[in-house]
C-alpha cells in the first residue's frame, strides 16, 4: 500500500491504524444493527395483526402462490441455465454465423426490460392467431416460463463465456494435444473450470429471477404479490402481508443461495486462491504478503 | 534402410508475413534424442508445434512414420505424439490420476478401471506413485511437470516433444524433472527437446540441431558439437554460452 512507505508511520503506526479502521467499521456495522433491528422489533410489535397473519385464510392464499411460483422458478431456473450454456457456447463458437446469432440474442434479451419480453409472449404471440384460434387456454403460465427463460438464459449465457474465457488458452492445447477433438476437450477440461468460475455470477442470475416473478402479476399470474395487492386492496393493514411476502421470497431464495454454495464447494477441487477466499480464511495480511501474486 | 520416425522435407513456416522456418529438413530415426537449441525466437518451439499440427505449415512436409501429417487426421497424430510444455497445463479439476487417465478413457474407451491402473503405473514410473490423489494446485512445479509427462506417456506416442520443460521451475526442482526424461531416452524413447540446459543436452542428446533465424544451421553428435562444431555459428552459439 502507497502509505506504508510513509516515513512517519512505520510498523506499529500502521498496525494502530488498521485496527483503527476495523474498529470504526464494528461500530458502524453495529450501529446499522441497532437501529434496523430497532426499526423491526417496532413494527413487528405494533403494526402486524397476528390474528389475521396466521388465519387460514390469508395462509391458504399467500401458499397457493407459493407453490405456483415455486413451481415456475423451477422450471424457468432449469431452463434458462441449460438454455444458457448453449448460448454461453454460441458465444465462443468457431463459426462466425452461430457466434453473431448468441451475440444478437444476448443483445436482445438484456437489452429490452423482461416486462416488454413478457407482453410480447403473453399479449404478442396469441395474437398471430386469427381470433380465438390460439391453442393454449391458460397461456399465462407458460408464457412465464418462456419469458423468464429466455431472459435470464441470456445472463447465464455471458457468465458462461466469461467463465470459458476466464480458462488458460494452454488448457485447450494440452487436451487438443493428447488427441482429443474440440468437442471433448471443451466438455472434458474446459467447460468444468468455467462452471466454476461462472457459478457465482449464474446463482446470482437465478435468485433475480426469483424476484423477476414478481413482474409476473401484470400478465395475470396469481404470484405472491398480487396476493399482497388483494389483501392490501383496502388499504387498512399493508404490514401483516408484507411480513408473509418477505418470508416467502426469502425462503427461496435463500434455498437458492444455499444451493449455489453447495454446488461450489463441490467443485472447489484446489486450494481457493482467490482474493476472496484469503480474506475469509485471514491468512491475506495486505501489508504484510502484499507481492506474493 | 526404414524411413525416419518424424522426418521434415523442406517445411515453410509464417505467422502471417514472418517467415518463421525456412526450408527445414530433418530426420529423426527411431530411438533419436534430437536436443534443438538456438537463440530466442529462432523457430524451436515453432518446429515441434508442426509436428503435432498446433501449428499449419505452409509449404513442404512432415511425416511420421512415413505417414504424411498433412494427410492424417489431425487427432490422429496428435495421439501419436507426447507433448509437454513450459507451463505444465495440468487440468486443476483432476486427481494426477484422472490427469493421467482422462485420455485414453475418452479417446480410446478404455473402461475407468484399466486405465487408472496403467496411470498409476505411469505415476509410479515418474516417482508419483504416493501422490496419485493429489491435485495439481497441492503439487510443486517439478512434481506437476512429471505429471505432465506422465499425462502424454498415456497414449502410447510414438515420439514425445518437450519444449523447455524446466524453464518455469525453482532451479533445485529441474533435476527431478530432468532424470525423468533421461530414464525415457535409456528406455529408447524417441524424442525432440527443446532446452536451454546444455550441460543436460550434452549428457541426454544423440544430436544437437542448432537453429537461427527460422533455419537449421548445423546438425551434429552431441559430443562432435560441443568439442568442436562445423559451423562458425555453432561456435558463435557455444563461446556466448561460456
Ligand atoms: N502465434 C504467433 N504469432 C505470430 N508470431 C509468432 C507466433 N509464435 C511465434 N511467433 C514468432 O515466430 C518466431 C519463432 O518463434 P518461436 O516461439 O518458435 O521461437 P523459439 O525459438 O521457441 O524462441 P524461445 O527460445 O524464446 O522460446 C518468433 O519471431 C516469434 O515472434
Ligand atoms: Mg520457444
Amino acid at each position: 500500500m502507497a502509505t506504508q512507505t510513509d516515513p512517519e508511520s512505520g510498523t506499529g503506526g500502521v498496525m494502530m491504524r488498521d485496527r483503527l479502521v476495523k474498529r470504526i467499521g464494528e461500530i458502524a456495522a453495529g450501529g446499522f444493527l441497532l437501529a434496523i433491528g430497532g426499526l423491526l422489533v417496532w413494527i413487528l410489535s405494533t403494526q402486524v395483526n397476528y390474528t389475521l397473519l396466521t388465519s387460514t385464510l390469508i395462509a391458504r392464499r399467500f401458499a397457493e402462490a407459493f407453490l405456483l411460483v415455486l413451481r415456475i422458478v423451477v422450471i424457468s431456473s432449469l431452463l434458462s441455465v441449460s438454455f444458457g450454456v448453449l448460448v454461453g457456447l454460441g458465444r465462443i463458437s468457431t463459426s462466425n454465423v452461430t457466434g453473431r446469432i448468441a451475440k444478437g440474442y444476448v443483445e436482445f434479451f438484456r437489452g429490452t426490460p423482461l416486462l416488454f419480453q413478457l407482453f410480447v409472449i403473453y399479449f404478442g404471440i396469441p395474437r398471430l392467431w386469427a381470433t380465438g384460434q390460439f391453442p393454449i387456454q391458460d397461456w399465462a403460465v407458460p408464457a412465464a416460463v418462456i419469458g423468464l427463460t429466455l431472459n435470464h438464459a441470456a445472463y447465464v449465457g455471458e457468465a458462461i463465456r466469461g467463465g470459458i474465457s476466464a480458462v488458460p488458452d494452454g488448457q485447450m492445447e494440452a487436451a487438443r494435444s493428447l488427441g482429443m477433438s474440440r468437442v471433448m476437450a471443451l466438455r472434458e477440461v474446459v467447460l468444468p473450470q468455467a462452471w466454476r468460475n461462472a457459478l457465482a455470477a449464474i446463482g446470482n442470475d437465478q435468485i433475480i429471477l426469483v424476484k423477476d416473478t414478481s413482474l409476473l402479476t401484470v400478465i395475470a399470474v396469481p404470484e405472491i404479490m398480487s396476493v399482497f395487492r388483494n389483501i392490501n386492496s383496502n388499504q387498512l393493514d399493508p404490514w401483516t402481508p408484507l411480513v408473509w411476502v418477505c418470508l416467502l421470497y426469502l425462503a427461496i431464495t435463500m434455498s437458492m443461495s444455499q444451493l449455489v454454495n453447495g454446488l461450489e464447494r463441490r467443485s472447489d477441487w484446489g486450494s481457493d486462491n482467490s482474493m476472496l477466499g484469503r480474506l475469509s480464511r485471514g491468512t491475506s495480511g495486505g501489508d504484510t504478503e502484499g507481492g506474493d501474486r | 534402410m526404414a524411413d525416419p520416425l518424424v522426418e521434415f522435407d523442406g517445411v515453410e513456416k509464417y505467422f502471417g508475413d514472418v517467415h518463421v522456418l525456412k526450408d527445414v529438413d530433418l530426420a529423426i530415426e527411431e530411438r533419436d534424442v534430437v536436443v534443438v537449441i538456438g537463440p530466442s525466437g529462432s523457430g524451436k518451439s515453432t518446429l515441434l508445434r508442426c509436428v503435432n499440427r498446433l501449428e499449419e505449415i505452409r509449404d513442404g512436409d512432415i511425416r511420421l512414420d512415413g505417414r504424411s501429417v498433412l494427410e492424417t487426421d489431425v487427432n490422429e497424430i496428435r495421439q501419436q505424439v507426447g507433448m509437454v510444455f513450459q507451463s505444465f497445463n495440468l487440468f486443476p479439476h483432476k486427481s494426477a490420476l484422472g490427469n493421467v487417465s482422462l485420455a485414453p478413457q475418452k479417446i480410446r474407451g478404455i473402461p475407468e478401471a484399466v486405465a487408472d491402473d496403467r496411470a498409476r503405473e505411469l505415476l509410479e514410473r515418474v516417482g508419483l506413485g504416493d501422490q496419485t490423489d493429489s491435485y495439481p494446485d497441492a503439487l510443486s512445479g517439478g512434481q506437476q511437470q512429471r505429471v505432465a509427462i506422465a499425462r502424454a506417456l498415456a497414449m502410447d506416442p510414438k515420439v514425445m516433444l518437450f519444449d523447455e520443460v524446466t524453464s518455469a521451475l525453482d532451479p533445485e526442482l529441474v533435476g527431478e524433472v530432468l532424470d525423468v526424461i533421461e530414464d525415457l531416452a535409456a528406455d529408447g524413447m524417441t524424442m525432440v527437446l527443446v532446452t536451454h540446459e546444455m550441460g543436460f543436452a550434452r549428457e541426454v542428446g544423440d544430436r544437437i540441431v542448432l537453429m537461427a533465424d527460422g533455419r537449421i544451421v548445423e546438425v551434429s553428435e552431441t559430443e562432435a558439437f560441443f568439442e568442436r562444431p562445423e559451423t562458425e555459428r555453432g561456435r558463435q552459439f557455444l563461446s556466448r554460452l561460456l
